[in-house]
């Protein structure tokens, strides 16, 4: 890099993003991992990223979860593309293998978060429209739901039931067998 | 109280779970798309309970039932009835949860119906009338499809009071009749008369209904709204069907695959693949595999002695259960390259899983299903007359083979079903179909 001229340090500087949380923490990333968020990418293609980009839904505890995320499966979208123009050398596949199971493995390790911070994972991944993330997250819940009764579903998520006896009589009615 | 915080390998801090205050019931305001999104990923009766959670989650769940084209995938279940519960009860067999759900289904009653095929959701059943229906077990509705009188070769017997008491059958193809017609009572038409019936959505509440029956395993169609049956002359020894890219791609003992466009008022044939294999004892199925792609798949028919079960000597049931292993189970898959008209054996089928038997054949990938085992095929009996085999005391064939090893295991053990009531495998559908405009 050092080597580069500095028209490219230039393309480095330009491709560097500042994102600011709700409390207006910044946080630089490059675009690379910005663009893994299709809301931010249409911003910089509209070009209104200067002077950074506010994302007042998000906080800084979240967002900082997000961009790790973001900045993991940037650098494996880089991987693949790199590979896929190259030839395809066995060697060239045991490594992809080998970078997919620790995307595997990365990615198990980020849900091991509460129920709240979860939970505001998924509206990130939702507002900043990041595709994998919500993939990831919803899976996730929906994984965390299998098997289980309704009680033990509102139990774990903290939820009241807010049914009228009717409305859930009329449920059961219709799906009692569901429940057996 | 101080959450303890850990790090993991990623050097992630993360709390110890769970906190409920600080959950504080979020989950319940969860935007109704996400929750939606999140519901897609559940099999039936997790969707069911899920929708019971709250009045949030209630509706999203109301929602994705009336979403004409949300798709999910749900992992195929097994459906039978039994002796040993009442005749409105069918049994479903879950291969996600590994459990089986009971449920109450409409008159006439469910265990005295033939289940004459199975998809999207809704078993085609034949009562002791030879009458056909429509049943989603799901939500409970039902259909009742054109009467049989209806179709080309049934007319109805009446008696002194006009009313039906036999059916006349008429042995005719497209080619002059060979030998006069037969004479059936109500309920025993439907042992020689049905092979397969498989209903297909054509578009957001509509669907055809088709009709695999004998003479020689011709075809016969109703679109939903018909009155009476469509005969598709002149072709015959049709043995299995799917719809695909609005058309109807029908296989035949030979291997030839016709295509049928069923859209307009005048029915338009193809022949794709014109081939004149020669054939045994077997069931010929026709696949559409997650890429698009078009399988054949041969499958000999398989009889094997059952112990009988009032004798109970255990040396006859454990000598039944060897043969049912040890059998080599000669499953031909196919290729189908409709353009060249060749067929290209594969021998493995690596991340998919093959499902065949009395229902529409599928072919899915087990990354999507991760309860199903990859290059398996889950087989359903589907011998020609099931009430024949057990009168003869054959052992239902029914099972996962595994392709590598060639081993059958059973889905679950003991089996839960009776021998006399082939189970189906089915996909749930709890999509409730408006039934106010089908009447």
């Amino acid at each position: 890099m050092a080597s580069a001229g500095s028209g490219d340090e230039k393309a480095a500087a330009a491709a560097m993003i500042t994102l600011i949380s709700s409390d207006n923490e910044k946080f630089e990333v490059t675009e690379a991992t910005a663009t893994l968020s299709q809301t931010i990418r249409h911003m910089i293609e509209d070009g209104c990223t200067d002077g950074g980009v506010p994302l007042p839904n998000v906080t800084s505890k979240i967002l900082a979860r997000v961009i790790e995320y973001c900045k993991k499966h940037a650098t494996a979208a880089a991987g693949e593309e790199g590979s896929s123009s190259s030839f395809s050398d066995a060697a060239f596949l045991e490594v992809d293998r080998a970078f997919l199971e620790e995307l595997e493995e990365f990615d198990d390790a980020f849900l091991e978060v509460d129920r709240a911070t979860l939970f505001d994972l998924i509206l990130a991944a939702n507002y900043l429209d990041i595709k994998g993330l919500l993939n990831l997250t919803c899976q996730k819940v929906a994984d965390s739901v299998k098997g289980k009764t309704p009680e033990q579903i509102r139990e774990m998520y903290n939820i009241v039931n807010d049914l009228t006896p009717e409305e859930e009589a009329e449920i059961r009615r219709e799906t009692q067998w569901a429940f057996e | 109280m101080e959450p303890s915080y850990t790090s993991n390998k990623f050097g992630f801090p993360h709390l110890q779970p769970p906190l409920m205050e600080a959950v504080a019931g979020k989950f319940a305001e969860m935007p109704q798309e996400i929750l939606m999104d999140i519901f897609a990923l559940l099999d039936t009766p997790d969707l069911v309970r899920a929708g019971s959670v709250c009045c949030s989650w209630n509706s999203a769940y109301t929602s994705i039932r009336s979403f004409g084209q949300y798709k999910w995938p749900q992992t195929p279940c097994l459906i039978y009835t039994s002796e040993s519960a009442s005749d409105n009860v069918a049994f479903i067999y879950s291969l996600e949860e590994k459990r089986t759900y009971k449920l109450t289904l409409p008159e006439p009653p469910i265990h005295r119906r033939y289940l004459i095929g199975s998809s999207n959701g809704w078993l085609v059943t034949a009562d002791e009338r030879s009458e056909m229906h429509l049943v989603n077990p799901i939500t409970s509705e039902q259909i009742s499809l054109p009467s049989v009188i209806t179709i080309e070769h049934v007319s109805p017997i009446l008696d002194e009071n006009g009313a039906i008491c036999k059916y006349r059958y008429s042995r005719h193809t497209a080619d002059p009749v060979v030998g006069p017609p037969s004479t059936y009572s109500l309920s025993t038409l439907r042992d020689s008369f049905f092979h397969k019936a498989l209903l297909f959505f054509t578009s957001v509440g509509s669907y055809i209904v088709v009709l695999i029956h004998n003479p020689f395993g011709q075809l016969s169609f109703a679109r939903s709204g018909d009155e009476k049956w469509t005969w598709l002359p002149p072709h015959s020894h049709f043995e299995d069907c799917i719809y695909k890219d609005g058309l109807l791609y029908a296989v035949t003992l030979l291997g030839q695959i016709i295509t049928f466009d069923l859209s307009g008022t005048v029915v338009t044939t193809k022949i794709i693949m014109d081939r004149k294999d020669t054939y045994g004892a077997e069931r010929v199925y026709i696949v559409e595999d997650p890429f698009g792609d078009l399988l054949l798949v041969r499958r000999p028919e398989v009889s094997i002695k059952e112990a009988p079960a009032e004798q109970g000597h255990e040396h006859n049931v454990c000598a039944s259960q060897a043969t049912y292993e040890s059998r080599s189970w000669r499953i031909a898959i196919y290729k189908v390259c409709a353009a060249s008209g060749k067929l290209v054996q594969i021998n493995d089928l690596d991340d998919h899983v093959l499902f065949l038997g009395h229902s529409q054949s599928l072919c899915l990938s087990a990354e999507e299903y991760p309860q199903v085992k990859p290059n398996h095929v889950y087989l359903t009996d589907d011998f020609k007359s099931v009430s024949l085999k057990c009168r003869l005391r054959r052992r239902l064939v029914i099972g996962m083979l595994n392709l590598e090893t060639k081993i059958m295991d059973e889905f679950v053990s003991p089996r839960p079903w009776s021998n006399c009531m082939a189970p189906l495998l089915m996909i749930l559908n709890p999509r409730k179909m408006d039934l106010a405009f089908h009447s």
